[in-house]
């Protein structure tokens, strides 16, 4: 058995773990990063694909008001551009195709108004509730209690409205609308501006991009943090106590067949919740930080990049956006690269249709995934030059994506056990974040604020 | 290119139709807002006022403190209240920029959305 010793030991290289380990290690504090897989990033990854294309599997946008993402794209001089939207959209309803400007189809203007005023409403609700104790929200049991699905039935009149607020609601979540605590849903809207800003490309959430892809920060910071970042080292086992924590890394690593433990008196654990309980606690966690977990699963989503030699939908005047209520991809973006050098259209596959395809190989998805661009974007869309998919709930460090959900009654009566330490294992991780939870942005100031504890208890 | 009395008459138009939209009525609840009209390319200035779920008329120049700022050219502006414009079309595109508390342009933004769609 071979040992390591650290100050405080962080569990997770993605955004959040990455950030907390940068503010130690310039506090001074000796860290060391366990990182599982054989890359940092977590829930972002940028790769090359054959035809060399630039993609992002996971978290790709930045948006007005990411100001820790900015902060950190400026200080390691990550440059964005700005997502495509000249043109128009396409919304598939009901088996026919029509086209729109704008935020939301406009076929049905009396659905598009009344899907307007719903988003409104959510979003004034959502400016009620506290982002650091959403619990203390007015009415938070009973909208603790309800699902934004039971909501939608309830408050939105017309079929065409809810489409177009569940299109959006499952690509953002992963999930089905019925799925969502409505009390979890206000605090996510009120976390990242609402869900007007959230829905939005320009002057909202999928604002930009960055030109050499997501990761290039997360890269960066592993760079500066140099050999404290331990790759395909995977935490199996965490023993905690008033002496500090021993965390057991599974064998066998590359190359090195010997187990490791790494030994360090606070731990920063930047994992989502579900995956976090997957390790094995010694003593277990208390009830609360265990149960909390239990209802805090990971959304279910695919993302497809479908490949052409040229952005030929933009001929038509079409933005490569689609909102639409049938098929496997239902949502879509123009994710050509800036100069237009290939044509991309990133497509999610999101909640129901995620799961419904769970069983079927990455060839079967891209087949489903291209039958539906074609009804989307014209025969053209038949022939890509590849097809690149991240099934996410497959991928065995993740489990899901794009966000984790919380289930009703996790916010009521769970919810400061997203943040309580327990003992010296502190919780950092995007949905910890109190701003743009779920997002890269909050994965950052998670990582901060979790430093913060840390640096506190170490009487730094 | 509008001038002042185009942009005039094209807002006294929508200004009736959205104060008898019962949906935009409902929507402008509780929101008292003083809002800045700048036309980009003729530099003119208008303020709007919002009060009581009412809009009132449009007043010449940009005097009072205001929680929002709109530019557009006045061609835009013109559109737009005539209702042959999608506002969230030329906000997506750069071409309108609203300026304010967070809130306070979602609000602008959700009922000029409505009042284009709804009329």
């Amino acid at each position: 058995m071979k040992d390591r010793d650290c100050e405080v030991l962080i569990v997770g290289a993605g955004y959040a773990g990455l950030s907390a380990a940068r503010a130690l290690t310039r506090a001074g504090v000796d860290v060391l990063v366990a990182e599982a897989r054989d890359r940092v990033g977590g829930r972002v990854w940028t790769r090359s694909t054959t035809t060399g294309a630039l993609i992002d599997h996971g978290g790709q946008w930045i948006g007005p008001g990411q100001e820790q993402l900015q902060k950190l794209a400026d200080e390691y001089g990550a440059d964005t551009f700005p997502t495509f939207t000249t043109g128009e959209g396409v919304e598939w309803r009901d088996g026919n195709r029509a086209t729109y400007a704008g935020l939301v189809p406009t076929s049905d203007p009396a659905a598009a108004a009344d899907g307007i005023e719903a988003i409104f409403e959510l979003d004034l609700a959502s400016a009620e509730v506290p982002l650091e104790a959403p619990w203390e929200a007015p009415d938070a049991r009973a909208r603790d209690e309800q699902t934004l699905g039971s909501w939608l039935a309830t408050s939105v009149a017309s079929d065409g409205a809810r489409s177009i607020i569940t299109a959006a609601v499952k690509s953002i979540f992963g999930t089905e609308p019925g799925e969502l605590s409505l009390l979890f849903t206000l605090f996510y809207l009120h976390s990242g501006g609402g869900l007007m800003n959230l829905a939005r490309t320009t002057n909202g959430a999928q604002e930009r991009r960055f030109t050499a892809g997501a990761q290039q920060c997360a890269l960066a910071m592993a760079e500066e943090l140099g050999d404290r970042v331990l790759l395909s080292s995977p935490v199996v086992g965490v023993d905690h106590g008033p002496d500090g924590v021993v965390a057991t890394v599974a064998v066998p690593r590359d190359g090195d067949p010997e187990p490791l433990r790494l030994r360090a008196r606070r731990a920063i654990v930047a994992m989502p919740p579900a995956l976090s309980v997957r390790l094995h606690w010694s003593p277990p966690l208390p009830g609360r930080r265990d149960q909390m977990s239990m209802r805090a699963p990971m959304g279910s989503v695919t993302k497809i990049h479908a490949v052409y030699d040229r952005p030929f939908w933009r001929d038509d005047g079409l933005n490569g956006q689609v909102v639409s209520d049938e098929g496997a991809v239902r949502v879509t973006f123009d994710d050509s690269p800036p100069d237009a050098s290939h044509g991309i259209i990133l497509g999610f596959v999101a909640g129901s249709e995620c799961r419904a395809l769970d069983g079927c190989t990455p060839s079967e998805r891209a087949g489903a995934a291209i039958a539906d661009l074609v009804r989307y974007f014209g025969p053209q869309a038949a022939s890509p030059l590849e097809v690149v998919e991240q099934h996410w709930p497959a991928e065995p460090f993740t489990r899901g994506g794009p966000v984790t959900v919380f289930s009703p009654g996790l916010l009521t009566d769970f919810g400061p056990a997203l943040r309580d330490p327990v003992g010296p294992v502190h919780w950092a991780g995007t949905e910890t974040a109190t701003v743009w939870c779920g997002y890269i942005d909050g994965a950052l100031s998670s990582g901060v604020r979790a430093a913060g504890e840390v640096l506190a208890a170490l009487g730094r | 290119m509008a001038d002042r009395d185009e942009i005039a008459e094209a807002y006294a138009d929508w200004r009736l139709r959205c104060n008898a939209n019962e949906r935009l009525r409902r929507m402008l609840r509780g929101w008292d807002r003083v809002v800045h009209l700048v036309a980009t390319d003729t530099g003119d200035r208008f303020t709007v006022v919002v009060c009581d779920q009412l809009l009132a008329e449009l007043a010449a120049g940009a005097d009072a403190v205001a929680d929002l700022i709109v530019t557009a050219t006045s061609e835009d502006f013109a559109d737009l209240f005539w209702g042959d414009l999608n506002p969230s079309e030329k906000y997506m595109s750069g071409e309108i920029t609203l300026a304010g508390a967070q809130e306070d342009v979602m609000r602008l933004d959700a009922m000029s959305m409505v009042a284009f769609l709804d009329q």
